[in-house]
């Protein structure tokens, strides 16, 4: 339960930064939080080289709306960042309630979004809700930053598309016109399990016709995916009960979960079934929560 | 002391003149004084074992077996022995190979192995160096090469012929055979109005101490110190000297503060003889220590049992005759399984009133970690099927749970079928006020959607009749010595706080029983050499047996005073008391002189002030083979409901309130008390939902962290309320039973019986999960729809 040797950096700057994850390619890793990073290097999983950390670069931590862009959300902010953030839980309080309620309260004081997302399991808490919200991630490197819909970003479990010497700087919320969002995570305990199930929503209602949506479905997948048959079943119809839990139904056919020691795909897919009920029902009738 | 010294109730009552015997007058006892060693645990000054350094100090650790079962073919030492840093490499070769164990009848188990590994986890070799980094480093430099043999993980099919045998003295891998027979169980069963058979599955659980387990050995000369983390320094010291052929006076062992054992800790871990000859090969001392991963692989958890109940009643519910009908894994070892096993069934007639019973048992050897004894020791999961098992029945008959409860109660002055004599037994008031302050009537004809409540009863032993190994030692002893000017005491005894607050409420007892005050007590614990005897933290057996021991040398301190305060102040010693630091002429309460004062006059007059007690428990229980098990001058009883409520979709079970009712005899420190009961509840209820150790096909542990090894959390923790009813034990001072256990065993049974409530269908294995709980709903809908 050592460390392995490695050498530290820890750049003022973004580029910086980047130039030293150019420079030892391969063999460099970047650390956030290092509440996964860590835990990988002590169990033998990982053994870079050079450590290149974040800590530096406080301008990743900020949380901030802008006219005309969204909402912004630096990479290094925490998971306890995001549910207290005053601006996250007036726009979107159904990121803070999904930060608030993963890991525990140690893990959420320093686990960062950056790391939820970048580390790519299927379990991560938050890019289901951000996916739902249609989020846009900042990919900054030696020779310049792109942007990407986050539900691109990932290829398989630990698996991205972000380069080696590129940093995810933020995250990005265009304003869309939702009336509502949420997430529901379902664990084994009520506190510091990882989740069984999940499924973030966002909707668009006009009155009791759903005029847009998107459903997120997390530890359904090798990756985050997006539920789109199930989306189609709500999409321009008037919503009753039965159409809900037909979107259920649709949810849970097209996600291709896992058998774990955590759960079975029988159930997991039976999970996902009624978590995506339920989340709609609550995203239509409670707004962002 | 002996047996007709102690009060009867009777006597007590009069004495006092309440129902129960209780003395309102006490100054020390049943009151909630702070724990002593409160102030240095929360400042984080309390020192554990492994915060503990000498200088030159050492660092140790056990290589383990990859492999379920496989021969050893060779060890290879030397690349680890080249490392810079690491002081000494040891195996089999450097150990004495005399075989040792915790169950003297079943000595199955040497330092090291030495042709076979028998599981994941098994001891092979140790290496010390100066620093950990380095140790895990040698660790991986040790070559083992193994020849894998086929193993043994389904304790099932364990006893069949053609499976790969761990032991050679124990054919088809029977580790411990036991066939108890009392009454005529055939008979009964044949002129029962209704005869039910149900059968359950328990879950291999794991104590999960927050402190790990270690050892810090140091040598001087030919004397062995070893300072551990341990339940019982007396067993230590015990198979220490056994193994090293020392006399038990030049091996000491000592505890500092200890982070929970929950019976994990009791006996031998092999860090301490592992660490011993370490230390002796290098002339250092040396820490060996377990991590998380570590603590689970050695185990000594929960067995898992598969428990078939067959029961008879008549027409009103009356219990005529049970059979139970088991099978426990028990892992390569032996470790505390012996005991075990006698348990299961033992207490499984302690709280319902029938007269024939038979109990067949087998424990079974798999390459499994070994099992032991874990909080309630066998009963937890037997009395788990036997609460399912007769709600099952009460559903049959249509009677309520509670009264079919009420109508079996055992009560006091009673004598079970297997022997044990239980005199104080206030159930039927515990089973009551558990039905009235939950509002169980009104629950259970109204109860929303998914919701359900449901009862549990619980015994434990207050101590066990007899000692692991066979000695005629008594079971504890005390010394209390009071300062030259009579301004502090100190007791010296052998018990051991492991958390629960044996220290404190051990000084409340002297205290109360010298005159004293607790805020001028002191006390040195758990030291082999600078405190009497005791066989340590276990069967829940302190308050009542070492207490006696206090209570006995509190006496004699006061008894000596009084006498020399008789001469001082021109009084008959019977004319005095003392109470409270005062020694006062009982008539004229006036007339008075300070404890301290007299106490100096002791001193100068005749020496040091010192009084002795020990405890031995009268003969108690049957002729029959395993009639010890279970034994114990008291029992505690307790009455659990719970509510709980399912969602039906999910399977998800939120505990939503639940209320204990203890009968645990005269209680000396209610806070102390209630802690107890929660931490049981909590302990309980992880195992009823939560907890299980899950293993491979290859037999490695799925999930030895605290991450996958799920214990509940706060959040998961319902309201509670722990609540007592008046009870009086005549065979224990003061009237006291125990709590620690017993408080454990009704718990998964009553969060069975809420989910059957809730849901309508039992679930017959534990933990009662999430997942199982939505299979059985589904089950259940697709039986109604077909
Ligand atoms: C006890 C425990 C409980 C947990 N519970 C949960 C839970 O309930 N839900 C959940 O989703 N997760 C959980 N986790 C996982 C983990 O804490 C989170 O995923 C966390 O958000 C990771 O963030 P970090 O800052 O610690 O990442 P790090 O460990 O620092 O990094 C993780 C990975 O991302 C890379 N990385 C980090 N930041 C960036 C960046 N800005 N740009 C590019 N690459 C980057 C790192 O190189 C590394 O590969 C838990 C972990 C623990 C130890």
């Amino acid at each position: 339960m050592y460390l392995p040797d490695f050498d530290y950096y820890a750049p003022d700057s973004v580029a910086e930064a980047c130039s030293l994850l150019a420079e030892h390619g391969p063999k460099a890793k970047i650390l956030a939080g290092g509440t996964d990073l860590l835990h990988k290097m002590k169990h033998g999983e990982l053994a870079p080289e050079v450590v290149v950390s974040l800590n530096n670069l406080n301008a990743l931590k900020e949380i901030r709306y802008e006219q005309g862009r969204g909402l912004i959300i630096g990479a290094r902010a925490t998971q306890n960042d995001l549910a207290t953030s005053p601006v996250i839980q007036e726009k979107y309080r159904s990121i803070s309630e999904a930060a608030h309620h993963m890991a525990n309260n140690q893990i959420r004081h320093i686990g960062t979004v950056g790391g939820n997302i970048v580390n790519a399991v299927p379990s991560a808490d938050l890019p289901p809700i951000l996916m739902a919200l249609g989020a846009l991630i900042q990919l900054v490197g030696p020779t310049g930053k792109r942007t990407m819909l986050l539900e691109e970003f990932f290829l398989g479990v630990h698996q991205t598309r972000i380069q080696g010497d590129e940093i995810l700087t933020e995250i990005i919320i265009p304003e869309q016109g939702f009336t509502g969002s949420t997430y529901i995570r379902f664990g084994l305990r009520r506190s510091g399990a990882l989740a069984v199930a999940s499924t973030a929503v966002s909707v668009t209602m006009d009155g009791e016709i759903c005029r847009g949506l998107r459903i997120a479905l997390g530890a359904a997948a090798p990756v985050p995916m997006r539920a789109r048959a199930a989306e189609a079943v709500l999409l321009n119809r008037k919503i009753t009960d039965e159409l809900l839990e037909e979107a259920g139904v649709q949810a849970a056919q097209e996600s291709r979960p896992r058998n774990s020691i955590r759960g079975s795909e029988e159930y997991r897919r039976d999970l996902i079934r009624v978590l995506t009920r339920r989340a709609l029902k609550k995203a239509i009738t409670e707004g962002h929560v | 002391m002996s047996l007709d010294e102690r009060i009867t109730p009777e006597q007590a009552a009069t004495q006092v003149g309440t129902a129960s015997g209780e003395n309102k007058e006490y100054s020390v006892i049943g009151k909630s004084v702070g724990r002593i060693d409160g102030r240095a645990k929360v400042t984080g000054q309390a020192k554990y074992t492994g915060d503990l350094k000498f200088p030159g100090m050492l660092y140790g650790k056990i290589l383990t077996s990859p492999h379920a079962h496989a021969r050893i073919l060779s060890i290879d030492t030397s690349e680890a022995e080249k490392l810079p840093g690491v002081k000494a490499v040891i195996t089999h070769k450097d150990v004495p190979s005399l075989k040792y164990g915790i169950s003297p009848a079943r000595w199955d188990e040497n330092i090291f192995c030495i042709d076979k590994v028998l599981f994941v986890g098994d001891k092979v070799a140790a290496v010390a160096a100066v620093d950990e980094e380095t140790v895990y480093k040698a660790l991986k430099l040790i070559k083992v090469e193994y020849e894998v043999l086929p193993a043994v993980l389904d304790p099932l099919k364990a006893m069949d012929e053609g499976q790969a045998q761990l032991h050679e003295d124990y054919p088809r891998n029977l580790n411990t055979e036991i066939h108890q027979s009392f009454g005529d169980v055939d008979k009964a069963l044949a002129e029962a109005y209704h005869v039910r058979t149900d059968y359950f599955v328990g879950q291999r659980a794991y104590q999960s101490p927050i402190e790990p387990h270690s050892a810090i050995s140091v040598w001087e000369d030919d004397k062995l110190t070893v300072y551990s983390s341990t339940q019982s320094p007396h067993y230590f010291q015990y198979y220490i000297a056994r193994q090293f052929g020392l006399p038990m006076g030049k091996v000491r062992v000592l505890k500092t503060h200890i982070g929970g054992g929950f019976g994990g800790k009791l006996e031998p871990t092999g860090l301490e003889f592992a660490g011993a000859v370490l230390a002796k090969l290098t002339g250092r001392p040396v820490k060996m220590f377990y991590d998380r991963h570590e603590m689970f692989a050695h185990n000594r958890g929960r067995h898992r049992q598969y428990m078939k109940l067959s029961t008879g009643v008549d027409q009103n519910g009356k219990i005529l005759g049970v059979h139970a009908d088991f099978v426990m894994d028990g892992g390569a070892y032996t470790s505390l399984g012996v005991a075990s096993a006698y348990y299961a069934g033992a207490l499984l007639t302690i709280l319902y009133d029938f007269d024939n019973y038979k109990f067949d048992m087998y424990r079974v050897y798999t390459n499994l970690p070994a099992c032991g004894a874990q909080r309630g020791h066998g009963h937890p999961q037997p009395r788990f099927a036997f609460e399912s098992h007769l709600d099952n029945i009460a559903k049959d008959l249509g009677i309520d749970p509670i009264e079919l409860r009420l109508r079996n109660a055992r009560k006091a002055n009673t004598v079970t079928p297997n022997d044990f004599k239980v005199e104080s037994c206030a159930l039927t008031e515990a089973i009551e006020k558990a039905r009235d302050i939950s509002n169980w009537k009104q629950k259970r004809s109204h109860r929303p959607q998914g919701r359900g409540i449901g009862i549990g009863l619980g015994a434990f032993v207050s101590g066990a009749g007899y000692p692991i190994y066979r000695t005629n030692l008594p079971h504890a002893s005390a010394v209390i010595k009071v300062n030259e000017d009579g301004s502090s005491a100190t007791l010296y005894t052998g018990a051991v706080d492991i958390g629960q607050g044996s220290d404190t409420i051990l000084c409340q007892m002297a205290a109360e029983a010298m005159g004293y005050s607790f805020a001028k007590m002191q006390i040195i614990s758990a030291d082999t050499e600078a405190a009497p005897h005791d066989f340590g933290a276990y069967a829940s057996r302190q308050t009542l047996m070492s207490g006696w021991a206090v209570k006995e040398a509190g006496e004699e301190i006061k008894a000596q005073l009084l006498n020399t305060a008789a001469g001082i102040m021109g009084y008959a010693v019977e004319e005095l008391d003392c109470r409270d630091e005062r020694i006062f002429v009982k008539d004229q309460p006036e007339i008075s002189k300070s404890f301290a004062e007299v106490a100096k006059e002791f001193f100068v007059t005749q020496g040091p002030l010192v009084g002795k007690g020990s405890y031995t428990p009268p003969k108690l229980g049957g002729k029959f083979k395993g009639a010890a098990v279970g034994t114990s001058p008291a029992y505690s009883f307790a009455a659990q409901v719970t509510e709980v409520e399912v969602d039906e979709e999910t399977g998800e079970v939120k505990i939503v309130e639940a209320w204990d009712v203890h009968d645990c005899g005269k209680v000396i420190n209610p806070a102390l008390l209630h802690a107890q009961v929660h931490g049981a509840f909590y302990m309980g209820m992880g195992e009823a939902v939560w907890e299980e150790v899950k293993f491979d096909d290859q037999g490695r542990i799925l999930n030895s962290n605290l991450a996958e090894y799920r214990l509940p959390t706060a959040l998961d923790m319902p309201k509670f309320h722990s609540e007592l009813v008046d009870s009086y034990e005549p065979n224990a001072p003061w009237g006291v039973k125990e709590v620690g256990e017993g408080a454990t065993t009704p718990t998964m049974g009553s969060i069975s019986n809420a989910i059957f409530d809730a849901i309508g269908v039992r679930i017959s294995s534990l933990p009662m999960s999430y997942e199982k709980v939505w299979r059985a709903l589904k089950e259940k809908r697709k039986q109604q729809t077909t």
